[in-house]
């Protein structure tokens, strides 16, 4: 530590444009994380707000949202089997809407929004934070996700559902409700029923269609619901993110670039290092002919990389809430502060991992370059 | 036992096919407070007698005694070890490092060892002072003259309070006048603090300061009168 930190205030240059490197991949890192998760969200935030434990599909619908129907009765039939505690029903279509008024004006501006059927009062239902919940004697009335807001929806307000003739009444907002991209609308299950399936033979004969249930409970037994129930199949909450439409591969191609990240700079700090070890080869030559272990000189480059580096990814940290500010109010951006922390810490761990392997090389300095040089 | 003492050492390098004796059959005894020089043409071993004194080389055959320790018996991972507690190295000028201060030089040593303790810094201190550098502890090696660089090597090598001193080539890069200081100094502090000292050196005109003189050619070690 006492080399390390002697030579750094010395070569301030030096090691401040290798830390501004780190910096900068730092900062590429927990930008790509925050991206990562504003877009997670709103491919599947409905989803992962849902407390449920199990969630029923039909069978071979691989989880995903598009493929599934289920009929109603089976959530009605299996609380307090199998250790259900409560089964809610789902159900999603896209809708196009838009605001009354606008509607009266004959405005081209229409939304796209997420239309979610829930039962009101079970456990599937979001808490608003402003306004009311969802009650059975209003059959019409909706939740709508804060995110509307800015497009001109509010509490009182009535939208149109377009291509039908539904209307329906903003009761309260929800925070942090997207599903499929698309802010989310909540509305009574009876309800998302006759606007889901008002074609005769949309509902495949099934006795009050669902997209899924959810379930919540100790745990359920998905093998025997399997068995008893007709043509469904059960997956955990995790399967049911991963099966919605565009989190698999989103989420795997940020990921991909994350793992790229880390080992680029597993490699910049590896091969600056080398070349420091390199250039120094005389400085450590006459360490070790004056009695320095390699371990102590070790030790010394590696608690360089670790303070360089642990400097770098608080500025790189820094820097990211920094252009978080600057980034435009609509775009898919969420930083979580447990993921920057849990990336900065593995940025730190690769990095000291690869002036590990760099130090190595200074076992390879033999002590006698340092007698006998001058001719 | 203290001081320094070879017996018969042999040291042979491989070259491609042949070997190549650097020494043969040398034999050489330093006391305590004795300062010898050892001169000849480069190529002569000198340099890997010093070397072999100094446990950097381990001898082919005979016995290296270091106070009493045979050197020849170590095993390569103590060496380093038994460099920082036992041997003393005036090395060249340049072999300062380029980013610590004069007095940041010494305590280097003190922490190889471990953490560095007051009575320690108070000896660092002594030792610059003694040889003229008391108000130059801030400076850097960039910022000193080349015999105020030399003169900063060897307090390095008295820091540790090691009883074996190796000057290697101490006086080369400085004029005359500044060799000569730097050489009487190293006299000086040997004689005070009771020390071995064997100096490598080119340098004909620095042997009048030396208790001893012996001569190497080709890798043998003859005394001069």
């Amino acid at each position: 530590m006492f080399l390390a930190i002697k030579e750094m205030k010395h070569s301030k240059t030096r090691f401040g444009m290798i830390g501004a490197i780190i910096m900068l991949i730092a900062w590429l890192v927990f930008i790509l994380s925050g991206l990562g998760n504003g877009l997670s969200s709103l491919a599947a935030a409905t989803m992962k707000n849902m407390d449920g434990d199990l969630f029923i599909y039909e069978e071979g619908s691989e989880g995903t949202m598009m493929k599934t129907k289920v009929s109603g009765a089976i959530a009605d039939d299996i609380e307090g089997k199998y250790g259900v505690k409560e089964a809610a029903k789902f159900g999603q279509s896209t809708i196009i809407v838009q605001n009354e008024t606008e509607a009266a004006a004959n405005a081209k501006e229409k939304d796209d929004v997420a239309f979610i059927g829930v039962e009101p009062g079970k456990f599937i239902e979001p808490t608003v934070v402003k306004g009311q919940q969802l009650n059975s004697d209003e059959p019409l009335g909706v939740l709508i996700d804060e995110s509307l807001q800015e497009k001109g929806y509010d509490i009182g307000d009535t939208i149109v559902v377009k291509s039908s003739n539904l209307k329906l009444k903003i009761l309260g907002l929800t925070e942090g409700e997207t599903f499929n991209h698309l802010p989310t609308v909540f509305v009574n299950i009876d309800t998302w029923q006759s606007y889901a399936f008002s074609a005769p033979g949309s509902d495949n004969g099934l006795e009050s269609p669902v997209t899924m249930i959810a379930l919540q409970g100790n745990s359920i037994e998905g093998n025997k619901i399997e068995k008893n129930y007709d043509s469904i199949e059960t997956f955990t909450k995790s399967e049911a993110v991963m099966g919605m439409p565009g989190y698999k591969e989103e989420s795997a191609t940020i990921y991909m670039m994350l793992a790229f990240l880390f080992v680029i700079s597993a490699v910049i700090i590896a091969v600056f290092f080398y070349v420091f070890i390199l250039q120094k080869t005389q400085q450590f030559g006459v360490m070790k002919a004056i009695g320095a272990s390699n371990r102590f000189i070790k030790n010394s480059i590696i608690s360089q990389v670790f303070v360089l580096s642990l400097g770098s990814i608080i500025a790189g940290i820094a820097l990211t809430y920094l252009t978080a500010l600057a980034f435009p109010e609509g775009m898919p951006f969420n930083l979580d502060f447990k993921m920057v922390l849990l990336y900065g810490i593995i940025l730190l761990i690769v990095s000291v991992l690869g002036s590990v392997i760099s130090a190595r090389q200074v076992t390879k300095i033999d002590p006698l370059t340092a007698i006998g040089r001058v001719e | 036992m203290t001081g320094l003492v070879l017996k018969n050492v042999t040291k042979s390098f491989k070259e491609g096919e042949s070997t190549v004796d650097a020494l043969k059959n040398v034999s050489l005894s330093v006391e305590p407070g004795e300062f010898i020089a050892i001169i000849g043409p480069s190529g002569s071993g000198k340099s890997t007698l010093l070397s072999i004194a100094g446990a950097l080389l381990q001898p082919s055959k005979g016995e290296v005694l270091v106070n009493g320790t045979d050197i020849g018996k170590m095993k390569e991972k103590d060496l380093s070890s038994f460099r920082l507690t036992d041997i003393g190295f005036i090395l060249q000028t340049s072999n300062l490092i380029p980013y610590l201060n004069v007095l940041d030089q010494l305590l280097l040593v003190c922490k190889m060892k471990g953490k560095v303790t007051s009575k320690e810094i108070d000896l660092a201190k002594m030792l610059l002072n003694d040889l003229g550098l008391g108000d130059k502890l801030k400076k850097f090696p960039n910022e000193l003259s080349g015999g105020e660089r030399q003169r900063v090597a060897i307090a390095r090598a008295f820091v540790n309070n090691s009883n074996i001193i190796l000057a290697d080539e101490p006086t080369a890069s400085l004029d005359s006048n500044r060799a000569f200081e730097v050489v009487k100094q190293i006299r000086q502090a040997v004689k005070n603090r009771n020390k071995a000292a064997i100096m490598v050196t080119h340098d004909e005109r620095m042997l009048e300061f030396c208790d001893k003189v012996y001569r190497m050619e080709d890798g043998v070690l003859t005394q001069e009168d």
